[in-house]
């Protein structure tokens, strides 16, 4: 089916699918299918911020201290943290938008992505602050081997999604000749194709990026680079919006709750979901091998990383009722609560040198007493 | 607006122990005030990270919850005790 940017048959969007329903014609939100994307807008703005709002500019005197060990943990860290939203700045807007067909959904995609392009700005205010001339660290991004077998994966199944879509749209379902390879478009097959690329993201977000954010907060764990994890927890925040979003999909489809050809995909592809899943794991934990491969650092090593590679991992898959090969029971790394608590959060130059700031500061909570001795 | 009576709840958490709901604490403030070992991140509905199975009784929530959470799941981290429960933690 051609795809228009406005489509001019009447649509009831109430009874569309999520996806590969007709395209959407009207913006409107006074009515909705999924109301939760609609949610998950509003609290993504919320969350809105500026890396520039963040003084970095301490973390310049830190990095100088760090040993080269510890040098190589963390710009290799921001390498694959550049990486991972430089995929997920443009993925989701060309692998999806296309094949939306709730007007709730879209927008919630083209919120989702204009958030991770602010994560990607953010990496260039962090390295321009740490080096005067960061090209280096981004020319290795596309020639560091360790990151390009994980670049591979992470971007095959949004590549696929996207290849088949523009041969169903231009030619619609059938088998078509591309540069002597043949390809069989079906929408069944489209449908396997976005299930997947949906759980390759998930993956994507929900442990890859948790990985890093662990070695993130362990330099802050030591009150250095406080700057740079002050972005992450913003950028942790946001992701954690991203995920949320990605496991309602994925449990709308299971369950049933939209189109129930992608209820069967579900049942159908739980092994390559799985699958997926596991991959990530694994190529988390080769990671962690290549990070430490100069040494340690003191509060995290490459055997701490990798149960807690595990323990999200069990985490992440039960939500999407996946069943892991392993079981984690408690968080080998309990400190990470303290950064992904979203109380702690906080943006105010003022307060961005100390990330200590808030704790113990504010207590929002009201009850009914303390109004007990108020008079009108 | 439901006006909740400073009242205390029972909380039998399977396996784990029990605890006491009270009304100015969130449901995972009142497991932590226990020492009940659950999982947290956000604190604020959207991470699903504290999801809870829920065999009996009644919750209200504080903040709508965002993350996804199943018929027979609720998520501790926002929402108060509004009757005796009987919930299972993830171990």
């Amino acid at each position: 089916m051609k795809y228009t940017t406005f489509n001019q048959k009447s649509v009831n969007p109430l009874a569309e699918p999520m996806f590969f329903g007709n395209p959407v014609n009207v913006a409107r939100y006074d009515q909705q299918k999924h109301d939760i994307f609609e949610k998950l807008i509003e609290k993504q703005i919320s969350f809105f911020w500026r890396p520039e709002e963040v003084d970095v500019s301490r973390d310049r005197v830190d990095f100088q201290k760090l040993t080269d060990a510890e040098k190589h943990i963390f710009i290799s860290n921001l390498k694959y943290q550049t990486l991972l939203d430089s995929v997920q700045g443009r993925s989701p807007n060309i692998a999806m938008l296309p094949i939306v067909s709730l007007p709730e959904l879209e927008t919630w995609i083209e919120t989702w992505s204009f958030f991770e392009t602010i994560h990607s700005r953010s990496y260039t205010h962090i390295l321009r602050n740490l080096f005067s001339d960061p090209s280096s660290v981004f020319e290795d991004i596309v020639v560091n081997e360790e990151i390009k077998r994980r670049a591979t994966d992470i971007s095959r199944y949004y590549d696929d999604l996207i290849f088949a879509t523009q041969l169903w749209q231009t030619q619609g379902e059938g088998i078509h000749t591309v540069d002597g390879q043949t390809h069989e478009i079906t929408m069944r097959e489209l449908k396997k194709k976005l299930y997947l690329c949906m759980n390759s993201v998930n993956a994507l977000e929900a442990i890859r990026f948790y990985v890093s954010f662990a070695c993130t907060f362990a330099f802050a764990e030591r009150k250095l680079m406080e700057g740079n994890s002050k972005i992450i927890r913003l950028i942790a925040r946001d992701e954690n919006l991203h995920l949320t979003s990605t496991q309602h999909i994925l449990n709308i489809w299971a369950k049933g709750k939209d189109d129930p050809e992608m209820a069967e995909i579900a049942q159908e592809c739980k092994q390559e979901a799985t699958a997926i899943f596991l991959t990530a794991v694994e190529q988390e934990k080769e990671w962690a091998d290549y990070l430490f491969k100069h040494g340690t650092m003191i509060g995290l090593n490459k055997d701490i990383l990798c149960q807690y590679v595990d323990y999200i991992a069990v985490q992440r898959m039960s939500a999407i009722g996946l069943e892991a090969p392993f079981s984690v029971k408690s968080n080998p790394l309990p400190w990470m609560n303290n950064y992904l608590n979203s109380d702690h959060v906080q943006v105010a130059p003022q307060e961005s040198e100390i990330s200590s700031y808030l704790v113990g500061q504010i207590d929002s909570s009201v009850s009914g007493d303390d109004f007990a001795d108020m008079e009108l | 607006m439901t006006h909740l009576k400073d009242e205390a709840f029972h909380i039998d958490v399977i396996d784990v122990g029990c605890a006491q709901s009270s009304s100015d604490k969130t449901l995972l403030e009142s497991l932590e005030e226990a020492d009940i070992d659950i999982h947290f991140h956000c604190r604020e509905g959207f991470c699903g990270a504290c999801r809870t199975q829920l065999l009996d009784g009644k919750v209200d929530y504080t903040t709508d919850p965002l993350a996804y959470i199943d018929d027979d799941e609720i998520l501790p981290c926002c929402c108060i005790a509004t009757s005796n429960l009987t919930i299972k933690v993830p171990l």
